[in-house]
């Protein structure tokens, strides 16, 4: 390995003075790749969460039945959750495209967030558990450890991808990276209403998404130095250009804040404060060494498309309700992988589909990796293939169909980590990458004297974590009796190198995922 | 099962009476269902008293604004905020401020935004005339680029600029020099401007009255306040030229200047994107080509109603006309226009006004069908700007009601709804209304029975609790004018598109004086807007304590 003297410390000055820490080079890698050559330091750990807005199983299907073809099925295997524990367990539809991945990480199950079973009352959710409200209730035990107490989709406290990112302050150009593929809701008459949020630095303090692939690639990539000449000099003009055009904007913040009114002031000094922080980020990086280059340009991102016409099989359209999701996660994929090989930053969310998703899943019949075949599409939106939107294809194939298609999204990232060579191992070794889908399959959370199944259901959950940061062990199922999923988020982020033990009200990892 | 509308009488006013505390939830029946937006609210509020103006805090241009804004401006009609920028919170109106909220993810997609529109004006030919009228003499003719920056700066920031602030820019013509191209420098000065907060957000300073707390708005940001509630754009030059001469303070000038803008078709387009939004068909669950015929449908009538033959505005409920062509005369069952497209009697076809429309019997569905529930909460929240309480958590609302034993027919799936005491609470006031509506199905097509059970008659009957019956959405619309039910909530639904929230405090005082003022002006709407903009509230702000 060719050899320079760049310390893992040296920081870029920016145009302007900033200081931006540099690329992951392999010149900065010891002899043995290691660790850092100057520090000794080991090599960054990187997390990632993948989310998926659904739930495992269909309303009053039990995890063998289904509606297929519009005749009822029995046929097991389609449950995400295989009946054997421990390696070497079978693959299960859902899990299809891990089939080669399988040594690459470990499915939780059993899971549950905690909630009272006789009392709706806010002031009787338990720590950690759910406001017994499926939509809303769920998203801040599920992401940050924090009790829900209304059905707002919020989180209460800071969320698993953003303690990885306080922890590598300043380390990287980039805190961390939060990203969505689903940019509209689709459903006619409303919007998001924090559906689209996944990521908080604190109680109620969001960090809101990129949904555009476009805009995602020019803020994570577009202070690469190009390597030729030609594109080199039109590459320092922009960039001093994009800085001057800030300048003026950054130079008249105090004039505009001491002039406006209290309530005025409070919302413009975010804006330039964000302003500011991009101004921050302008730079220009060095491209050289080893897997870390610019990734090719997405392009125009696919189009927005409109709400969906009907939510069930006999109304659905075919071309509304959907805005390209596909490609636009294989494309945020390909960014967080590059990010992560440059080292531009070591936590990463990409929320695929919203919580309680509205996308078409028309559009991704192509996509899909079915055993049994099927003899058309499947007509509903996403939330409505749990409630049985179509009523051709109900129960639980067609939504470990869904399931499979956002997985297929996880496989492609662990695949990409894993192809990448870092020092002596892969990008793999170093990273956890965590899958949560929204629900699990069980009672229902918001009246559990109600026996059958459902999909709004926070019992039976599951969660995935590849990759073999700081000594996960990948490659197993490991079947919990109730852990609390914060739990299993706890071993990912220690994997990625989190030294505590609690996070929002929930305490204690999952040995397991390290022997 | 329960499938349940929750929520406690207590809050939910009597509608017969006049607004009342109990009746403060203009608009926000979209929470009735799906929840609040968990963003922030940065509003310090309106305090109680007399209506002496609107707390405010700047508003960011929504993307519909920022697209009208942009072609205006530029004469870029690719609506690029609409491609670029992340989707609005609707709540249910697009410019509700208090759900905006400056993120990193926002400030990088401004700055797609800048570097998509600036380069495709400044160098083009044709499009940059509106900006650069010199002819530069070289790549950094100083002058003609000060010109270009004293103009345009002053059109973005909708007010005058100093010396000071334009002399700022002229340090990007060094790039023009570099590239040696002027028009280099032009697209800088696009890119920046059109990040900057002064362009993105309606600024107000005002000047400080005798009332510590009081600001009179100065003529321009009146400007600003007239263009954007009636055109949701910025000012043009006549309305410029009107902020300049120091007309808009004066009440009676404003009004005038007002009544121009009016005859203005963007006041038009305007007033059917707040009626979209208000009336919750801004995206509605059909095809695009029948979206679009139901939109034209609904906006023929409420330009007849407002702007070409300016009448009471109750009327929208009771019209026994409708605007059709012949796809959708067929569509409807109704008799053909003629000449292809035209106004066309409902005689005696049980339809009248907009409540007959497909455009907003399209929206408020559920399970891919009518609901009964949803209709009589948009009546509840919409019409009646009464606030509804969330389902109780014990209940799911996300499946239809199966109802007892083997209930086919949807009036007997939704008996549990009155027959159960504590589902009845509620249900009784919305139920009631939507099965009135029953033989209008999703796509507004006239039904006997069940959609796919012949055996389900459809009795349609409907119910106003403790108003009235009705049967259909003619009758729907008179009981609704009649009664008087929805004056008030006209008036405040309009308040709130105008302030950007949900009035509050002093606010919703204000709101009996210009319902008041509403009927006594024959509830012609383009008075109540003009009363509005007359009034002094329209021209202060109000600084909280």
């Amino acid at each position: 390995m060719r050899k320079t003297k760049i310390n893992r410390r040296t920081v870029l000055r920016g145009l302007g003075g900033a200081v931006v820490a540099l690329p992951l080079l392999d010149c900065m890698l010891n002899e043995h790749g290691t660790a850092f050559a100057q520090s000794t330091s080991a090599l960054p750990k990187r997390y990632a969460i993948v989310f998926a807005g659904q739930a495992l199983g269909g309303d009053d299907y039990a995890h063998d039945q289904q509606k297929v073809n519009g005749t009822n099925l029995t046929q097991a295997g389609h449950y995400i959750v295989p009946p054997q524990s421990g390696a070497g367990y079978d693959i299960t539809t859902p899990l299809r495209p891990l089939a080669k991945l399988q040594n690459d990480f470990t499915l939780v199950s059993g899971m549950r967030i905690p909630y009272s079973l006789t009392s709706a009352d806010p002031a009787d959710v338990p720590p950690g558990g759910a406001f017994r409200d499926f939509h809303g209730g769920g998203a801040s035990p599920l992401l940050s450890g924090m009790r829900s107490v209304t059905s707002n989709f919020t989180a209460r406290g800071i969320t698993s991808d953003q303690v990885i990112a306080n922890l590598n302050q300043g380390q990287t150009a980039l805190p961390s990276i939060v990203l969505r593929a689903q940019p509209s809701f689709y459903l006619s008459g409303y919007s998001f209403a924090g559906r689209h949020r996944m990521s908080f630095a604190g109680d109620n303090d969001p960090i809101e998404a990129q949904d555009s692939p476009a805009t995602a690639y020019q803020s994570i990539f577009g202070n690469f130095m190009p390597s030729d000449a030609a594109a080199r000099a039109a590459f320092d003009f922009n960039q001093r250009a994009r800085r001057s055009v800030l300048d003026l904007i950054t130079s008249k913040r105090k004039r505009v804040l001491d002039s406006v009114g209290a309530a005025d002031r409070a919302r413009l000094q975010r804006h330039f404060d964000e302003i500011r922080d991009l101004e921050t980020r302008i730079s220009q990086m060095p491209m050289s060494g080893g897997a870390c280059a610019r990734p090719a340009d997405p392009g125009v991102d696919p189009g927005i498309g409109g709400d969906n016409a009907g939510s069930g099989s006999d109304v659905i359209a075919t071309s509304t309700g959907y805005s390209g999701e596909h490609e636009r996660a294989r494309v945020m994929a390909d960014l967080i992988h590059m990010a992560f090989v440059c080292d531009l930053t070591r936590a990463a969310t990409l929320q695929i589909t919203t919580f309680q998703s509205h996308m078409n899943v028309f559009p991704l019949a192509s996509y899909l990796d079915s055993p049994v075949a099927l003899s058309r599409e499947i007509r509903a939106d996403l939330h409505e293939v749990g409630h049985n939107g179509d009523a051709e294809f109900r129960g639980q194939l067609p939504v470990s169909l869904m399931l499979q298609w956002h997985l297929s999204h996880y496989a492609y990232l662990i695949d990409k980590l894993k192809s990448t060579s870092e020092g002596a191992g892969t990008l793999l070794d170093s990273s956890a990458l965590v899958f949560m889908p929204e629900a699990g399959h069980g009672r229902h959370l918001n009246s559990p004297s109600d026996t059958a199944p459902r999909t709004h259901s926070v019992e039976d959950m599951v969660l995935l974590v590849a990759g073999s940061a700081g000594g996960l062990k990948p490659g197993k199922h490991v079947a919990t009796s109730g852990a609390h999923p914060a739990q299993c988020l706890l071993s990912a982020m220690q994997g990625a190198g989190f030294a505590g033990d609690t996070l929002g009200e929930v305490t204690g990892s999952l040995p397991e995922l390290f022997g | 099962m329960l499938s349940a509308l929750g929520c406690s009488t207590g809050h939910v006013g009597d509608p017969k009476t006049g607004l009342s505390a109990g009746r403060r939830g203009g608009g926000s029946g979209d929470g009735a269902e799906l929840g609040a937006d968990g963003g922030a609210v940065v509003d310090g509020g309106a305090q109680s008293g007399p209506y002496v103006g609107s707390a405010s805090a700047a508003r960011r241009l929504s993307r519909a604004e920022l697209d009208n804004t942009l072609s205006d401006l530029l004469g870029d009609d690719t609506a690029p905020a609409s491609r670029l920028l992340a989707e609005d919170l609707f709540a249910p109106y697009d410019n509700d401020y208090p759900t905006q909220r400056a993120s990193g993810a926002l400030i990088d997609s401004l700055e797609t935004l800048a570097a998509n529109v600036a380069p495709r004006i400044a160098h083009d030919k044709t499009l940059r005339k509106k900006l650069v009228s010199c002819t530069p003499s070289s790549a950094s003719d100083a002058s003609c680029f000060s010109m270009v920056v004293q103009d345009f700066t002053r059109r973005a920031f909708r007010r005058p600029v100093t010396k000071t602030e334009t002399d700022a820019y002229m340090s990007l013509l060094a790039f023009a020099t570099e590239s040696n191209d002027f028009y280099t420098g032009v697209e800088l000065l696009i890119r920046s401007v059109l990040q900057d907060p002064e362009f993105l957000y309606r600024i107000e300073r005002g000047t400080k009255t005798s009332d510590a707390q009081l600001f009179d708005l100065n003529d321009h940001e009146l400007a600003v306040r007239l263009s954007y509630l009636l055109w949701g754009s910025t000012p043009d030059a006549a309305l410029d030229a009107d902020a300049d001469a120091g007309h808009l303070h004066d009440a009676g000038m404003r009004v005038a200047i007002a009544k121009r803008m009016l005859e203005d078709p963007r006041a038009r387009t305007q007033l059917h994107r707040f009626h979209a939004m208000w009336l919750g068909y801004r995206a509605i669950p059909q095809t695009p080509a029948l979206a679009a015929a139901f939109s034209r449908e609904t906006s023929a009538l409420i330009d007849r109603v407002v702007f070409d033959e300016p009448q009471d505005y109750l009327n929208v409920f009771t019209f026994d006309q409708t605007y059709l062509d012949d796809t959708l005369a067929d569509h409807y069952g109704l008799p053909r226009p003629s000449g292809g497209k035209g106004w066309v009697s409902y005689g005696k076809s049980g339809r009248a006004g907009i409540l007959s429309q497909g455009a907003v019997l399209s929206a408020f569905g559920k399970f891919s069908d009518t609901s009964p529930t949803q209709r009589g909460i948009f009546v509840r929240t919409r019409l009646l700007c009464e606030q509804l309480m969330p389902p109780p958590p014990n209940v799911m609302a996300d499946k239809p009601p199966a109802g007892s034993g083997n209930a086919v027919c949807k009036y007997d799936r939704y008996a549990e709804h009155r027959s159960n005491a504590s589902c009845a609470g509620c249900h009784s006031l919305t139920d009631g209304i939507g099965f009135g509506l029953e033989n209008y199905g999703l796509a507004g097509v006239y039904r006997t029975h069940d959609d796919g059970h012949p055996e389900c008659t459809i009795a349609g009957k409907g119910e106003i609790l403790g108003v009235g019956t009705f049967s259909g959405p003619a009758e729907l619309g008179k009981l609704l004018v009649d009664q008087n039910l929805v004056q008030a909530c006209i008036v405040q639904q309009f308040l709130r598109f105008a302030i950007g929230r949900a009035p509050e405090g002093n606010e919703l005082d204000a709101l009996s004086a210009l319902s008041d003022d509403f009927g006594a002006a024959k509830h012609e709407l383009a008075k109540l807007i003009l009363s509005y903009i007359e009034s002094d509230a329209f021209a202060r702000r109000l600084e909280p304590k």
